[in-house]
C-alpha cells in the first residue's frame, strides 16, 4: 500500500473517507442484511446487464432530459446532505479541535473535511448507481462508466455548495442563525423539487405531474445540445461533457478550499464560543414552576420543540409531505372537500402525534434524570403523549374547522374531530409502547429504530382517515 | 444508628460478573467515599441503588425502603448525579430546575424558593435564564448538583462529581457537599482523587473485583492494610494490588 505522507491533503482525506466509509457500517444483522440486499441488487444489475448486451444505448434527447432531470435532483439531495454535513463537521463535530491544533493548515483541514463530505454523498448515491451501472457498462457498454464521472462531479459540487453556504451564513449571521437556517434550508432544498412537480402541475387532471414537465422541455429542446445536455453526454462518455463537469466540479472544489479558508477558521472559532444564548426568558421564577407532574412535562416538551426551529421545520415538512396524498384523497372524493378534509384531518392528526410523541418519549435527552425521579414511567410517557396530543391539536383541528365552514358540514367537522382525535391518540399511543431511543437531532431517521411503529400509524391512519371520509360522505 | 444504605448480596453480571455478593452498610449523615480500580464495579454499583441497573440478586434498601419492591418510595429520598452531568442544552437553570421539581412532586412554591437560593448558592443566578448549551463543564455540574438537591434528598449519590473541575469549582462542590452533611444527609462519592477522600470522607469503602475489600475510616483502613502514618493512595494500592 502507498504510504501518504502524514498531515497532507491525501493523507487527511483518506482519513475522512475511511471515518465516512465506517459511519455507513453496520452491525450484526443489519450488516448481514444489508449484504444480501446489496448482493441482490447486484445481482439484479448484472441480470440487466445480459439482457442488455448487444442491444444499442444510444444519447436520445429524452435520455438527455432524464438524466439532467435525475442530476438536478440528485444534485439538491446531495447538497442537502453537504449542508448537514457541513454543520456537523462545524458544530457538532470535536474531531476539529485536534486537527486544528495540529501543525497542519486550515486550508488541508477544510479541503479533507470536504473530502470527507464528497466521500459521504457519493457513497451513499454509489450504492444506488453502480451495481447496475458498472455491469451494464462491463458487459458491453463501456461508454455508460461516464456515470461514476457525472456522480463524482456532482458530489464534489454538492459538498462545496454546501460547506460554502454554510460558512456564508455563519459569517453573516452567527453560528447558531447559521445551524438553524442550514437546517430549515437543507429540508427546504430536499423538499422543494418534490413540492414544485406536485404543485405546479396541479390543474391538468390525471396526468403525472413530471410527464408534463418532461413534455414541456422536450418541447423546448432541452437535453439535446448546449449546457442541457451536458450531464446526459457526460453520463455517455463523451469526453468534452465529462471535462466540463469534472473541471467545474474540482474547481469548485479547490476554490471553496481556498475562498472560504478564512471564513472556516473563524466559523469554527466562533462556533464554540457563540452557541449559547443568553436571552433573559422575562418571567418571574415563580412562575415557571407548576403543581403536578403534566405542566412541568408539557413545560419542558414544548420549551424543547420552540427553541428547535429547524426540527419544527422538518415536522411541519412531513405534513407538506402528504399533500399527494391529500390531492389523491380529494381527487378521489370525486370532488367533494369534506370527505377528503376528513381524510387529511386524521392524516395530519396522526403524523403530527406521532411525530411529537416520538420527540417526547424517544427522543427524550437525559432518559436517566426521568429513570431516577420518584415517578412511574407510565405516568410520565403518559403526560408526554399529553403533551404531544396539545402541540398537534391547534394544526389538527384546522382541517375539521374547515370542513365546518368551507364544506358546510358542521356534523361531518365533528366526526372528523372525533376521528381526528382518536386516530391521533392511537398514533401517539404507538409510538409509546413501540419506538425506539433515539437523538432528537436524528427525527428524520427514526423509522430506521422501528419500522413497524410507522407501518401501525399510516394503518391507524388509513382507518380512521378512510372511516371518517366515508362517513362524511354519506352524510353529505 | 439509622442505615442510609444497606446493601446485601448484590450481584451483577453483563458479559462478566461485575458485582459478586457485595455487602455494604452506610450509616445516616456521613460522607462516604466508595473507591476502586477502574472497572471495579463502583458505578454499577451506584445505578443498581438508584435504580437505573437492575440487580441479578441481592437487596438494597435506602433508609429503611427496598428499593427493589418500592423503587419510587427510594427515589423520592435519593438524587443521583453521574459524572455526565444529566441537562437539557436548551432550557436554562431555572427551567431546568422548575421541571425537576416538577419531577419530584415539589410544591410550586417551595421549589421556586429553593431553586432561587441554590442558584444564587452555587453562584448560577446571573446565570438563571441563559441556555446550558454553551456552558462550561464546570457550570454545567453546578446546574444539575442544584437538581439534585432542589428536592431535598436524604440520600445523595454522586459518581465523579469532581471531574473535570477547576480548583474553584471543586471547592465550592466539595463545600456543597460538607454542608449537606453538617444538614444530617448522607453522601455518598465515587472518586479517583484520593486525596478528596481522605480529608472530606468520613468512612471509605474500597470495591475491587465486584466485592468490597475493605471498609472503614481512614485509620481503620491504614491499620487493617498495616500502613501506618501513610497515605490513603498508599493504603489504597496495598488493599486493591491482590484483587
Amino acid at each position: 500500500m502507498t504510504r501518504l505522507a502524514p498531515g497532507s491533503f491525501a493523507w487527511l482525506a483518506r482519513h475522512e473517507l475511511r471515518l465516512a466509509w465506517r459511519g455507513r457500517r453496520r452491525g450484526g444483522k443489519r450488516q448481514a442484511l444489508a449484504l444480501v440486499l446489496l448482493g441482490l441488487y447486484l445481482a439484479a444489475g448484472i441480470a440487466v446487464a445480459y439482457l442488455l448486451m448487444g442491444v444499442p444505448i444510444d444519447y436520445r434527447a429524452e435520455i438527455g432530459i432524464g438524466i439532467l432531470a435525475a442530476s438536478v435532483v440528485a444534485l439538491s439531495f446531495m447538497t442537502t446532505q453537504a449542508i448537514l454535513g457541513s454543520q456537523q463537521t462545524l458544530y457538532e463535530s470535536r474531531d476539529l479541535d485536534l486537527l486544528l491544533t495540529a501543525p497542519i493548515e486550515g486550508r488541508v483541514v477544510l479541503l479533507a473535511k470536504l473530502a470527507g463530505i464528497a466521500g459521504a454523498i457519493a457513497l451513499t448515491y454509489a450504492g444506488l448507481l453502480l451495481p447496475v451501472v458498472v455491469p451494464v457498462a462491463i458487459l458491453g457498454h463501456p461508454h455508460l462508466l461516464g456515470v461514476v464521472a457525472l456522480l463524482v462531479a456532482l458530489a464534489l459540487t454538492a459538498a462545496a455548495i454546501g460547506i460554502a453556504v454554510t460558512l456564508t451564513l455563519a459569517s453573516i449571521a452567527g453560528p447558531r442563525a447559521a445551524r438553524t437556517v442550514g437546517q430549515v434550508a437543507a429540508a427546504v432544498l430536499g423538499g422543494a423539487l418534490f413540492l414544485f412537480s406536485q404543485l405546479s402541475h396541479g390543474g391538468q387532471g390525471r396526468r403525472s405531474s413530471f410527464a408534463v414537465i418532461f413534455e414541456d422541455l422536450r418541447a423546448w429542446g432541452w437535453g439535446e445540445n448546449g449546457w442541457s445536455g451536458v450531464p446526459g453526454h457526460a453520463a455517455f462518455g463523451d469526453p468534452v461533457s465529462l471535462a466540463i463537469l469534472l473541471t467545474i466540479g474540482v474547481a469548485l472544489f479547490a476554490g471553496t478550499g481556498a475562498v472560504l479558508q478564512r471564513l472556516f477558521l473563524s466559523g469554527y472559532q466562533d462556533a464554540g464560543m457563540r452557541l449559547s444564548r443568553a436571552r433573559p426568558t422575562g418571567k418571574a421564577s415563580a412562575r415557571l414552576f407548576h403543581a403536578g407532574l403534566f405542566r412541568p412535562v408539557l413545560a419542558k416538551e414544548w420549551r424543547l420543540l420552540a427553541r428547535d426551529p429547524g426540527l419544527v421545520f422538518q415536522v411541519i415538512l412531513r405534513l407538506v409531505y402528504l399533500i399527494p396524498l391529500m390531492l389523491v384523497a380529494f381527487r378521489g372524493s370525486g370532488g367533494l372537500i369534506a370527505p377528503g378534509l376528513a381524510f387529511a384531518s386524521v392524516l395530519v392528526a396522526t403524523q403530527l402525534t406521532g411525530s411529537f410523541a416520538w420527540l417526547a418519549v424517544s427522543g427524550e435527552d437525559v432518559p436517566e434524570l426521568i429513570a431516577v425521579a420518584p415517578v412511574h414511567k407510565q405516568r410520565v410517557d403518559q403526560a408526554k403523549l399529553a403533551a404531544a396530543l396539545l402541540m398537534a391539536a391547534p394544526i389538527a383541528a384546522l382541517l375539521p374547522i374547515a370542513i365546518a365552514t368551507v364544506g358546510r358540514s358542521p356534523l361531518g367537522a365533528l366526526i372528523s374531530l372525533i376521528a381526528t382525535a382518536i386516530g391521533g391518540t392511537i398514533a401517539g399511543y404507538i409510538e409509546l409502547k413501540l419506538a425506539k431511543p433515539g437523538q432528537r437531532s436524528a427525527f428524520a431517521k427514526r423509522r430506521g429504530g422501528s419500522a413497524i411503529a410507522g407501518i401501525l400509524g399510516m394503518i391507524v391512519a388509513a382507518i380512521f382517515g378512510g372511516g371518517a371520509a366515508a362517513i362524511v360522505y354519506f352524510i353529505g | 444508628m439509622t442505615e442510609a444504605l444497606r446493601i446485601r448480596g448484590l450481584a451483577k453480571a453483563f458479559d462478566k460478573p461485575v458485582i459478586s455478593g457485595l455487602d455494604l452498610d452506610i450509616a445516616a449523615g456521613q460522607l462516604y467515599a466508595l473507591l476502586g480500580p477502574n472497572g471495579a464495579g463502583k458505578t454499577t454499583t451506584l445505578r443498581m441503588v438508584t435504580g437505573l441497573t437492575r440487580p441479578d440478586a441481592g437487596s438494597i434498601e435506602i433508609f429503611g425502603v427496598d428499593a427493589l419492591a418500592d423503587p419510587i418510595a427510594a427515589k423520592a429520598i435519593t438524587a443521583w448525579l453521574p459524572d455526565e452531568p444529566m441537562l437539557y442544552d436548551k432550557l436554562s437553570p431555572l427551567e431546568y430546575l422548575a421541571f425537576v421539581a416538577g419531577l419530584w412532586r415539589m410544591e410550586p412554591h417551595v421549589a421556586s424558593e429553593e431553586a432561587e437560593r441554590l442558584l444564587h448558592w452555587l453562584d448560577l443566578w446571573e446565570q438563571r435564564d441563559t441556555r446550558c448549551e454553551g456552558f462550561s463543564r464546570g457550570m454545567k455540574q453546578k446546574v444539575a448538583l442544584a437538581g439534585a438537591l432542589i428536592h431535598d434528598p436524604k440520600l445523595l449519590i454522586l459518581d465523579e462529581p469532581l471531574t473535570g473541575l477547576d480548583a474553584a469549582m471543586a471547592r465550592a462542590v466539595k463545600d456543597a457537599l460538607r454542608e449537606q452533611v453538617d444538614r444530617g444527609k448522607t453522601v455518598i462519592v465515587t472518586t479517583h482523587i484520593l486525596e478528596v477522600a481522605e480529608r472530606m470522607a468520613d468512612r471509605i469503602g474500597i470495591i475491587g473485583g465486584g466485592k468490597l475489600l475493605a471498609e472503614g475510616t481512614l485509620d481503620e483502613l491504614r491499620d487493617r492494610a498495616g500502613t501506618e502514618g501513610m497515605t490513603l493512595e498508599d493504603t489504597f494500592i496495598r488493599l486493591t494490588s491482590g484483587a
